[in-house]
């Protein structure tokens, strides 16, 4: 107790232990980390494909709601960052490639790690410009850039193929296999999630926080809104990048749609159904769209409307997310939440 | 002659038509406590939005310490030792009330961009000093929207506290607050100007807390200071009982 104080009911701070995931999350974690292990020995090929198909785009959408849950900004360009990730990869082991039809775990590696990279570069200039605006401006100025640069990839044939995109990308022998790829993609999207997770938790991360929930207030407090703001959007860039540096080998191709607004789209999608305000909702609510995606698409060609359907129900009945069912103090049933902080209704997070 | 904390000088600021800051000229001597007055729309609010750069003045220069702070942006000078609590409280409703505390705490610490720990890690005891000082210990895990006016006003204070401020500024520091929690918050004003040495600059608008906690006291009228003086002073000056005070005082 200082000196002096205003008289208090209690009068001893509680000491918090947020820096320990609660049991009920590590719980939860490490149930669907077990159940990702085990999926190949459960399902067929196909639905492996499929679950690999939600990691990448699960770590899409986590890097997009580091912006939207966490900045309180929505992009609708964050595939810029995405694709130009999946191209860096194709461009550097197209050569290889095209000379052994091989390519070796050495160069693979560094043209998935050169991904982040490069799209982190793209990232800084594009949002150099876009923090300077919140709301809607971010948004439609974060549209632009990304419509901007889906038009260099789609126009630049001599160096992307335009709109071809580039094809035979294919990974090393082990990788091959739907398994083994799926395995790959599983530690490296695990590993990312963690740094994602260890950023939410951090200093920035409640800088963050608090810039999404009053700007204005932020900087009294002697933030620099902007430079934040903007090494934010660099740090999201560069995950999209990661994930985008999968998805190329996975799919043998690249082509200027991963650029594209309806890519941007799937990561306001995935971050809507699963839930914002959680750091893995976006990676449920990936889980719930390409499962949907799949499965809608074997019966119906009427994919578009499905989703439509759902988003509108989403955001009429349950606008926190699927995880906004789980009662809070169930996540908080001991000890203080880590990466669960967000606990009011709040479906859209304001600027 | 004792020093000055902040030295305002022709301080001047114009929206569209309405000239809302004319030429003022205002001190604050180091280790204050200082009210303005005034009625409603005479600009005590934007005077504080010109001292913490929330708007740009037009004309004029403002010292703050003999450090010539006019047109920085706010961050910046908050961090050269200036907090304000706003008169509505302006605080992080989705956040809890430890975790409003101390975003305020790691930003006056410089450790905003370390990434790779916890939040946790840092400022454990500057937080719970200044939420104990502002009568919020118990409330720690309650999340800020949820707490009372009363109650976030005093976070507004605890908050604008963990920056460690040199000079302070409260507007309506006890709006909203029962007679009880704003005597205990006054109190609470003058014990840090007393013993921190934080210098303080507020606004009020209960005549029985500006004249009970104030050294001195300056009359805002339609953008420009008519009278400043010690409470005494202010309470016989004619002046002051026609534009403001009325009769009866």
């Amino acid at each position: 107790m200082s000196r002096f104080a205003l008289p208090s009911g209690h009068n001893v701070a509680r000491p918090r232990l947020s820096y320990l995931a609660s049991p009920m999350q590590g719980t939860v974690i490490a149930a669907a980390l077990g159940a990702a292990i085990a999926l190949p020995f459960f399902v067929g090929e196909f639905w492996v494909h499929v679950a690999n198909e939600i990691l990448i785009l699960g770590l899409f959408a986590m890097s997009f709601n580091l912006i939207y849950g966490y900045m309180g900004q929505i992009s609708f360009g964050h595939a810029a960052f995405f694709g130009v990730g999946a191209y860096t990869t194709a461009i550097i082991i197209r050569a290889p490639l095209a000379e052994t039809g091989q390519i070796g775990w050495g160069i693979f590696l560094a043209a998935i790690l050169a991904a982040p990279i490069v799209s982190a570069l793209v990232a800084a200039i594009v949002g150099w410009f876009c923090v300077r605006l919140t709301g809607i401006y971010f948004a439609i100025l974060t549209l632009s850039f990304g419509e901007l640069l889906y038009y260099i990839v789609f126009q630049w044939y001599s160096f992307t193929g335009g709109d071809d995109g580039i094809q035979g990308l294919r990974p090393p022998a082990v990788l091959m296999a739907t398994e083994g790829y799926y395995y790959f993609s599983l530690i490296l999207v695990a590993v990312a999630a963690m740094v994602v997770w260890t950023i939410t938790r951090s200093p920035f991360g409640y800088v963050l926080r608090a810039m999404r929930d009053n700007q204005r207030r932020a900087a009294f407090l002697g933030i620099n809104v902007r430079v934040h703001q903007w090494a934010n959007f660099v740090i999201a860039g560069a995950f999209a990048g990661f994930a985008g540096a999968l998805w190329g080998p996975f799919g043998r191709s690249v082509a200027p749609g991963l650029l594209g607004w309806q890519k941007s789209g799937e990561a306001v999608f995935a971050a809507l159904i699963g839930g914002a305000n959680y750091l893995l909702g976006p990676m449920l609510g990936a889980g719930v769209f390409t499962f949907l995606h799949a499965f809608v698409t074997k019966y119906t060609e009427y994919w578009p409307l499905t989703i439509g359907v759902v988003i509108l129900l989403l955001v009429l009945f349950l606008p926190g997310g699927i995880l906004s069912l789980v009662p809070k103090a169930w996540w908080t049933r001991r000890g203080a939440s880590a990466d669960v902080p967000e606990r009011t209704k709040e479906p859209v997070p304001k600027s | 002659m004792t020093e000055n904390i902040l030295t305002v000088r022709g301080l001047d600021k114009r929206f569209g038509g309405i000239h809302v800051t004319q030429a003022i000229d205002f001190d604050l001597r180091k280790g204050e406590q200082s009210a303005i007055i005034g009625p409603n729309g005479a600009g005590k609010s934007t005077f504080f939005n010109l001292l913490t750069g929330y708007h740009r003045p037009d004309r004029g220069k403002i010292l703050f310490d003999g450090v010539d702070i006019t047109s920085w942006p706010p961050h910046r000078i908050v961090k050269a030792g200036i907090s304000r609590a706003f008169q509505v409280s302006n605080i992080f409703g989705r956040m809890t009330v430890h975790e409003n505390v101390r975003a305020a705490v790691h930003a006056h610490a410089g450790v905003t961009f370390r990434l790779f720990a916890p939040a946790a890690r840092f400022g454990g005891d500057e937080v719970a000093e200044a939420l104990d000082r502002c009568g919020l210990a118990g409330q720690a895990d309650t999340v800020a929207g949820d707490l009372s006016q009363g109650d976030k006003k005093k976070l507004e204070l605890a908050i604008a506290l963990a920056g460690r401020p040199r000079l302070l500024f409260l507007d309506e520091p006890t709006a909203g607050m029962s007679i009880q929690e704003t005597e205990d918050t006054m109190q609470l004003v003058d014990r840090l100007n007393r013993e921190l040495e934080i210098s303080v600059l507020f606004t009020e608008h209960d005549m029985g807390v500006v004249f009970n906690h104030a050294q001195r006291i300056s009359l805002l009228h339609r953008g420009s200071f008519l009278v400043a003086g010690t409470p005494d002073e202010i309470r016989q000056n004619e002046l002051v009982k026609r534009v403001y005070l009325g009769e009866g005082i």
